[in-house]
This record gives structure tokens, sequence and C-alpha cells, in this order.
């Protein structure tokens, strides 16, 4: 018989190191020869889209297209630290640095077209790539014609940042701080599944996700990264178990450790909850870690709603439901003489 | 006292700790690629164990993965354009060993006449493993999982062995005798699968267990094939084959007789389902216990019976 149940888990994670460690990251922007603004940064992008979110941010600081950025990722030679990619922290560390390093590269830009339009800041108007004075526009530089005129002043247009901001050492006794982690992220999910009870797989329905990341700089992304992030937590849920005799690992590869396939994946609906709340980039918070989290306990209390009974080792495989299942009727029927 | 090698030797004396055990005794001689089955048949009767017959590559890839050097001689079969085609030849339905998975599943004629066949080896791992694995292949492999084995014994499936000798026809039944041991010999080449066209009130039904809705060797495989007579309620006959619950795939008889000229509305699915669970013995492993094995033999056996009852009452003749 095939039994639906719906489950709900909500989290909260404090993301980057936090607690007292010196994390940051730093970053440069600069006016290149070719139409180009380059971005220096060792963020690297496993595939998560740290170098999208940098090149938008980027573009929207110093209101360019985002044809215009170019990344030099992660080269020891070309670049600075920018901490590693982990701990949901990218997003928020790199890009602030991208972020403050375009803000610079920008004030630089002001502060040298006010020098070749004789005039101040407050009457100089940006617009995609050029500068000008508000009383006529029609005579405008561009950012690359700016920095030739810079380079012959024996300078260069360009900037660095970094951020570096500071996490308290939770005190030792009662584990509190008043800031141990930048911020934190918070994620819902509502699961629904249907269990076959007489064989005890679970299969993952609907996935409901809100997800208060604080500002999407990429919905798209964002939505992606819950997508992935649940589909690894259908896993812990369902699948993935390392299987241990005598010391020898038994399932040492994908063919025998399972995680979930494109066919076992959900539909997803997901609601972004973004209220600019945090010091990161334009509000923006990290969702790469918080993704997972709520899944597993949301599909423990889905299949408790669907069969009434509950299962505390993971993974739920259908062995442990059928198993399960068995005691409850072994149970019921006593109970019942 | 040292001396310092001198030129190629040097090099040996870098190849490692253990330079013999890497070294190839025999260097790979051959690769064969022919057109027709009898120059294979003539080449396999040359070198007997000495070659390895390659059709998709799917399992013996995978076998030798990080030791093909072992494999001095190849006998690659996919240039026999003969043993690619799926053909009606009177009663019967013909397979060439080198028929993809792809092939089975898209086929119009075995999905008509072999439903079990065809939803089998849409079943099996991916799109990839589906464009590239055949169906001799997985004969001859003769994993107890293998998804397409269950359903051929279902079908009554009989296998043509070739040599330059003579040829022999065998019933799928008889072809394995152990986990991943068939009778083929080493100058024998399986080259076709041969099924009787059913009768027309054939029903079957596919139930495949696995960890995973793709890429997953089965937990426990059930392929159900029932006969039934001119009034579509008499049974007349009946095939119940498992996969993953013995070192073959296995039918279970008892049923035969249990099933046979009754009446289907008159029969005890829970008592059928049971027997199924008694006649098997399955093993624990990485892919499940004995104990949810059996369980799950007797679920699926009565969820196969419905679903047959359901479909034929479906039918109007």
């Amino acid at each position: 018989m095939k039994k639906q149940g719906r489950g709900i888990a909500t989290i909260m994670f404090g993301f980057g190191y936090g607690e007292g460690f010196p994390d940051h990251a730093i970053a440069s922007a600069e006016i290149e020869e070719g139409g180009k603004i380059l971005i220096r940064t060792a963020a690297a992008d496993v595939g998560q889209g740290v170098l999208t979110i940098i090149t938008q941010i980027a573009a929207e600081v110093l209101k360019v297209k985002p044809e215009a950025i170019r990344i030099i990722p992660g080269d020891t030679h070309l670049t600075k630290n920018s901490g590693s990619s982990s701990a949901t922290r990218q997003t928020f560390f790199t890009g602030n640095a991208v972020k403050e390093a375009s803000e610079g590269l920008l004030s630089n830009i002001y502060h040298y077209a006010s020098i070749e339009f004789r005039s101040n800041h407050v009457e100089l108007g940006i617009k995609d790539g050029y500068i000008f004075r508000n009383d006529n526009p029609k005579n405008k530089l561009s950012y690359w014609e700016l920095a030739e005129r810079v380079k012959e002043r024996g300078d260069s247009l360009k900037a660095e940042a970094s951020f570096f901001p500071r996490t308290d050492i939770p005190d030792p006794k009662t584990g509190q701080g008043k800031k141990v982690y930048v911020a934190y992220t918070f994620v819902t999910q509502v699961i629904e599944v249907e269990v076959d009870t007489d064989t005890g797989i679970v299969e993952v329905l609907n996935v409901y996700t809100a997800a208060d990341i604080g500002k999407a700089i990429n919905p798209k992304n964002v939505e992606g990264q819950i997508e992935g992030g649940t589909v690894q937590g259908i896993g812990m849920a369902l699948m993935e178990e390392q299987v241990i005799k005598e010391g020898i690992t038994l399932n040492p590869d994908l063919t025998s450790y399972l995680i979930p396939t494109s066919m076992d994946t959900p539909h997803f609906a997901t609601l972004l909850v973004e209220n600019e709340d945090s010091e990161g980039p334009f509000g923006a918070k990290g969702i790469g870690e918080p993704a997972t989290i709520a899944t597993t306990p949301a599909i423990a209390n889905a299949i408790y709603d669907a069969i009434g009974v509950r299962i505390y080792h993971l993974p739920i495989t259908p062995e442990k439901i059928l198993k399960a299942l068995k005691e409850e009727n072994k149970r019921g029927n006593k109970e019942g003489f | 006292m040292e001396e310092f090698p001198q030129g190629l030797q040097n090099s040996k004396d870098f190849s490692g700790g253990d330079s013999k055990k890497c070294q190839r005794t025999v260097p790979c001689q051959g690769y064969f690629a022919p057109q027709r089955i009898e120059e294979a048949l003539e080449i396999l009767s040359r070198y007997g164990k000495e070659i390895k017959i390659i059709a998709g590559g799917t399992d013996l890839l995978v076998q030798y993965y990080d030791r093909l050097y072992e494999i001095n001689n190849w006998l690659d079969l996919k240039n026999i354009k003969e043993l690619k085609e799926v053909k009606i030849n009177k009663n019967q339905m013909i397979i060439g060993a080198m028929v993809t998975h792809t092939q089975l599943e898209s086929s119009e004629d075995i999905k008509t006449y072999y439903p079990v066949l065809s939803q089998a080896a849409a079943d099996i791992g991916s799109p990839q493993i589906r464009n590239r694995g055949t169906i001799g292949g997985n004969i001859v492999n003769a994993s107890p999982a293998g998804d397409l084995l269950s359903p051929l014994m279902a079908y009554d499936a009989q296998f043509k062995l070739q040599s330059n000798q003579r040829e022999m026809i065998v019933p799928a039944e008889e072809f394995f005798i152990g986990p991943k041991k068939t009778i083929l010999q080493p100058n024998q080449l399986l080259t076709r699968i041969i099924l009787p066209l059913p009768e027309e009130k054939t029903y079957g039904c596919w139930i495949k267990i696995g960890k995973r809705k793709a890429l997953a060797i089965a937990t426990i495989i059930l392929a159900l094939v029932v006969k039934m007579a001119e009034d579509n309620k008499t049974v007349k006959d009946v095939r119940t084959c498992l996969g993953s619950v013995a070192p073959t795939p296995i039918e279970i008889k008892e049923v035969r007789k249990k099933m046979a000229g009754k009446n289907f509305n008159q029969l005890d699915f829970a008592e059928l389902g049971q027997i199924v669970e008694d006649k098997i013995s399955p093993i624990d492993d990485i892919r499940g216990t004995r104990e949810y094995r059996k369980d799950v033999a007797k679920e699926i056996m009565i969820n196969a019976l419905e679903e047959i009852d359901s479909a034929r009452r479906e039918r109007n003749y």
C-alpha cells in the first residue's frame, strides 16, 4: 500500500568561520586596456557560481554591463587571499571585498574625472562606462579614456579592498558570544513523501522551501543551490551509508555508495525571503550548506506522518521501514489481545 | 661493488619496486573485429581462453577497469551486422546477441509480444549504458542480478550457441549454472536469443526493486508471465522468475502447479506470495538483507498478481 505524508523542518546556520577566526577576503578592481574592468580574486568557483555573483556585484557598482567585467580567479601570482570556498562564506566575504574594491575604483573614477572636468564629483554623472558633467553630458569620457589620462599623470586607475569582519570567541563556559558568526541563514522546508509499505521504498514527491537569504544576488543561482543541496539531503536521509566490515569499506565507489540521480529528484517550489538585513553585499547571506540541512529531518518527519512509525537511524532504508512496520504490527496485535 | 647502470637498464631500475609484476609477460597481440559470424568463430577456435569477447563493454570494461593490460587479445563483435537484428521468423522472435537495451526498449514488436522484457530493458542503468550494453552481454555475464535474465526465462527463451564445429540450442534455464557462471565453452559464441511468440491471452508483469530509480543494480527482480485460456479466466500456464535472490535467475516451479487450471478469480494471492518467499534463498549483501528480500518477494508477487488481474479484467474479448 502507498501512504503519503508531510514533514517540516526549520534550521538556522551561522556561516563563515566565525568564533574569532581571522577570516577575510581581498579583491581588487582596475580599468584594463581593451574595454574591460579586471577583478582579481582567489575565490574558487567549484560550481556554486561565486564568479557569476562577483561579476554581477562589480557591474552593479561600476554601472557597466556584466560583459565588461573580466575576472582573474585563483592564481597565486596574480591574486591575493580570498579564503576557502567553504563554510558558506564566498558570497558574503569575497562578495563584500569585490564590492568595496569596486566602490574604491568608482571613487577614483570620480576623483580623477573631477580633475579632468575641473569640477566637483557632485556635478558629475556616470552611465554605461562613461563619466560626464551633468551640465554638458555630450562631453564625456569613457573609463578607459580616463585611465589613459591617469596613466599620463603617472598613476593608475584601480583599487584594492579587503573585508575583514570581527567575530567573537564564544565564552567557553556558556557558549555565548556577542557576535559569534557574521550572520545566520534560516531555511524551512516542507516535504511530501510517498511510502510503499510493501517494499519500504520512499519516494520524495514535493519539496517546498522558504529560505531567508537576505538578498538573492542571482535568484536562479540560489534556487539551484537549494535544489542541489536538497538532493544531497535526500541522499543523507534515504541512501548514503558507508558500510564497513572488519575495517574494510565495502562500498568505496559510486557504483555501490549510492547518491540520488536526477530520476530520484522531486518537484521543487522555492520562496526567497529577502529582507536585506545582513552586512553582506546588498544584504546577501550564504546558502551553500544551509540548503541541505533541513531536508533530512523534514523527510524523517514526513515518513513518520505517512506510516506512524519513527525511524531514528539514518539512512532510512527500505529494510528499516519494513522492519519497523513489522514490529509495530506485532505490538499492535498484542495490544489487540 | 656498485656499478652505475647504463642506458635502458637505467630506466628499468626506476620503474618501481615491483617492476616484474607490472611488466606484461605477453604483449597485446591481437584485436579482431570481423564482419561475419564464421570469421568470429574461426578466431575463437584458434584463441579459445586466450581471447576476450567484447560486445558493449558495459560489464567487461568495469571488471577490467584497472587491469585492462591483462587482456592480450580482443574479439570485438561490433561489425557483425546480422547480430544486431530483431526479427520474427514464423512463430519465433529472433534477437541477435548484439541488440542493445535501447533497441529492445524501443522495438514495437518486443513491446507488443514481450512487455516484461521491454520494461526490463528500459530499467537498465542509464541511457548511456543502454546504448552500449547488449542482450548477449547481459546473458553471458550471468550476474544473479542481470535485468534481462528473469524476463527471458519467463518467456521460455532459448539461446543459440555456436562454435566452428557445431551449433546448439539450449533453454535459458539450463544456461546459467552459478553467479557469473554459464555452460558457454571458450570456443563458443552466443549468437541468437530465440523466443516463442506468445499466445494471445498472455499477461506479464515486471517489478524491479533497487536502491534508487536509475543506475541501480537490482535488489530483487520479479518477472511474472501468465498464459490464460480462451475464457480469459482459467490459468493455462505461468512462469514466476526472480533475480537477485539465488546464485542464478530462478523460476519458482511450485507456482505453476498451484495456478495451472485454476480460475484466476479463485486464486489465493497471499498463499502464492508465501510460496515465492519460501522457495527463494537470498543472501545478505550490500543491496539488501536476506530478510528484506524474503519479505519483499512475497509482497511484489502479490502486487504482480493484482496487476495482471486488473489487466485481464480490462481486456474485452
